[in-house]
């Protein structure tokens, strides 16, 4: 792993200098060429122009005229920079800085580039030949006035090279070393996370750069999978705690009737309470697993536009006869329909659920208010609100979760799932379970947001109604 | 009843087909998915229970599927130890008419047994509906008992109307959530009996005989016989 980040951090840094490099001689080549033309261009024409004046002095003064000219020139040569040979037509040299005519240009009208011994090096030298009378003329100029430039421009040209790989190196060592360092913090990280410390994060700046992005995504996707180990654990003890006490009362009762042997009849009644044990436990079980599903968030798919009012009175009437049984005043409150987006099983039995608590805590003869609203700020709230002794604000938050029984609740019916579940519903439909004191009493409200697509606007329910 | 059980797992197996036998029904049993195919398609059935997951290569809705290819009509219900909610959609999209998840009670399985071998033989139950003395005539939604006009609420209504419909046979407390309030979930509650007793009141409190009767174990049944006679 580390292997493979070091050489890619490497080779980046390589390749861009690679690429620099390869710019850099693209840029100079054209350079290049165009100098060479331009300067070849105008020496030839300066030759050109040389010999033009040569050729005049012979036709003005004849060969001997040349010829002193020629020497004169010679004489007052500076630096020996020019090279002036005039031979006769069979090449015999007769003034001029040259021994002899050199063997390598002929004797024909053009110019040619040929290397003259200065003291014990060849000199490259540009020449124009031309004749004038059966006379042959050759004049040049040395190369060398021009080297320190040529020279010039490729130190400069190195220079750069040089100056950009080994700036490009630096770069790239400190852009791998800064990366590397992250990288290896989020190493660290995930593998204490992988060792099992779930609370582990990844570090993120402020501003943001990719691997902040990324490090924030990771993080949410920790947040999740922390929240949902949780939930597993929290099920797993909560089954361990609330399904053994069901399961160890059947054993004994099985075993016991087992030992004892009763009379048929009454064998039979303990088997119909065995089974219905077993119901219970069966009930349990369910009530988890459709748990799990909704917080593994699954069920989206069953999502449906849906009026919330009709589902609370479908509810409340559901449970009117209940209600009634023990004398509690069930009504239901509502402004015409609120049209909203969700589950219809999960609603209904989280609001089942919901009325069903408010049914165990209020007291005989009490009230239950089933109201459907919808707000201001675009969702519809569903309420449920008992006048039962209510939950105490540090019970509040523990109350939605897995089996959690408050203090009130010892003695009455229920396996403690029925509030998580319906918290779960909500966090499914992106909103949150809201506990408020009624005094006395408890108010469960759950928010969903309305289903605007095709439907009136939520603002105008109220008043049409 | 002819019926047809494919599962695999012995002790369900056994549990089943003494039932169904005590209940006065004739069972065959195939134990994977190739005999189960082969029975189904070869033997005329009134009902196949249907076990989902099934050893070798062939699972229970792949057969369903294969039959409803086939033309076969036979009601299938299926029985699952998948419970999600859509599990049970996807059983029933394949061309299951029922699904019931494990563990279940024998009177629950029965009950749908009967329910849908009644509606695959396409009785046509009488309208008005009448069971002894007491008549419903769902048009009008006019009910009297003897003599006596009866004022049931709507929903009052729906469930003695699903029970008469149902007449003769045992009814669960899931299949009176599922078609009278449509809650296909456990409400953890004895509302169902509530409503029962209510309706109880309405029609049987001042009869001599009563008509709508509690079956141990099991659910409800609404008959002018004797007892014990609804399976």
């Amino acid at each position: 792993m580390t292997r493979v980040v070091r050489l890619s951090a490497l080779s980046l840094a390589l390749s861009y200098v690679a690429l620099g490099i390869a710019a850099l001689v693209l840029f100079a080549a054209p350079l290049w060429y165009a100098w060479q033309v331009t300067i070849q261009e105008g020496r030839t024409e300066i030759l050109q122009a040389d010999a033009q004046r040569l050729t005049d002095v012979f036709h003005r003064d004849g060969a001997a005229g040349l010829k002193t000219f020629i020497d004169a020139r010679v004489g007052m040569q500076i630096a020996g920079e020019r090279i002036l040979l005039m031979t006769d037509s069979s090449l015999h040299p007769l003034a001029g800085n040259l021994s002899m005519w050199p063997s390598t240009v002929p004797a024909k009208p053009g110019n040619y580039t040929i290397q003259v011994e200065v003291g014990n090096k060849a000199e490259p030298a540009l020449v124009h030949v031309a004749m004038a009378g059966g006379y042959n003329l050759l004049v040049g100029r040395y190369n060398t006035i021009f080297a320190p430039l040529q020279t010039r421009f490729w130190y400069g040209l190195a220079a750069a090279i040089a100056v950009l790989s080994i700036a490009g190196m630096l770069v790239g060592l400190i852009t791998r070393r800064a990366l590397m360092s992250r990288v290896h913090s989020i190493r660290q990280t995930v593998s204490a996370i992988i060792h099992g410390d779930l609370k582990h994060r990844l570090p993120a700046q402020m501003h943001d750069d990719e691997l902040s992005t990324l490090s924030r995504t990771i993080n949410g996707m920790l947040e999740q999978i922390e929240l949902l180990v949780h939930g597993v654990r929290n099920v797993s003890n909560s089954i361990a705690h609330d399904l053994r006490t069901p399961l160890a009362e059947l054993r004994s009762r099985l075993e016991e009737l087992a030992l004892i042997r009763p009379p048929m009849d009454e064998a039979y009644a303990e088997i119909d309470s065995a089974v219905s044990d077993v119901d219970r436990v069966i009930r349990i079980f369910d009530a988890l697993l459709r748990l799990a599903e909704i917080d593994a968030g699954l069920r989206r798919s069953g999502f449906v536009t849906l009026d919330v009012n009709e589902l609370a009175a479908n509810a409340v009437e559901f449970y009117a006869p209940a209600a009634e049984l023990k004398s509690i005043d069930l009504v239901c409150r509502s402004h015409g329909p609120v049209p909203v987006s969700g589950d219809p099983v999960l609603l209904a039995q989280a609001l089942t659920n919901l009325i069903d608590n408010a049914l165990k805590y209020a007291p005989v003869g009490g009230a239950i208010e089933v109201a459907v609203l919808a707000r201001s700020d675009g969702t519809a709230e569903i309420s449920v609100s008992d006048n039962g002794p209510g939950i105490a604000d540090t019970e509040k938050g523990k109350v939605v979760e897995r089996f959690y029984r408050g203090d009130a609740s010892r003695g009455t019916p229920g396996v403690g799932l029925g509030l998580s579940l319906a918290q779960a519903v909500a966090k499914l439909h992106g909103s949150a379970l809201e506990l408020s004191d009624k005094n006395p009493g408890l108010r469960v409200a759950l928010c969903i947001p309305v289903d605007t697509a095709g439907a009136p606007s939520p603002g105008t329910l109220p008043a049409a109604a | 009843m002819k019926i047809l059980l494919v599962e695999d797992n012995e002790r369900v197996t056994q549990f089943v087909v003494k039932g169904l036998q005590e209940a006065g029904h004739t069972t065959d049993h195939a134990g994977n998915g190739r005999d189960g195919m082969f029975l189904a398609a070869s033997e005329p059935y009134d009902v196949i229970i249907m076990d989902r997951m099934l050893p070798g290569d062939i699972d229970g809705l792949a057969i369903i599927e294969v039959l409803r290819k086939a033309g076969k009509r036979t009601p299938i219900l299926i029985l699952s130890a998948l419970s999600d909610v859509d599990d049970r959609i996807r059983g029933l999209r394949s061309g299951g008419d029922d699904y019931l998840t494990k563990p279940f009670s024998f009177g629950e399985l029965l009950a749908r047994l009967d329910a849908l071998h009644r509606r695959a033989q396409g009785v046509d139950i009488e309208v008005p509906l009448t069971v002894g003395d007491l008549h419903m005539d769902p048009l009008t939604r006019k009910v009297t008992r003897g003599d006596r006009p009866i004022s049931l609420q709507p929903r009052e209504f729906k469930l003695l109307e699903y029970l008469m419909r149902h007449a003769g046979q045992v009814v669960t407390r899931t299949m009176l959530l599922e078609n009278v309030w449509d809650y296909h979930f456990d409400p953890q509650t004895n509302v169902v009996d509530v409503h029962i007793s209510k309706l109880r009141q309405k029609i049987d409190a001042e009869f001599e005989r009563p008509l709508l009767r509690t079956v141990r174990n099991a659910g409800y049944t609404v008959t002018a016989g004797e007892p014990g006679g609804g399976a």
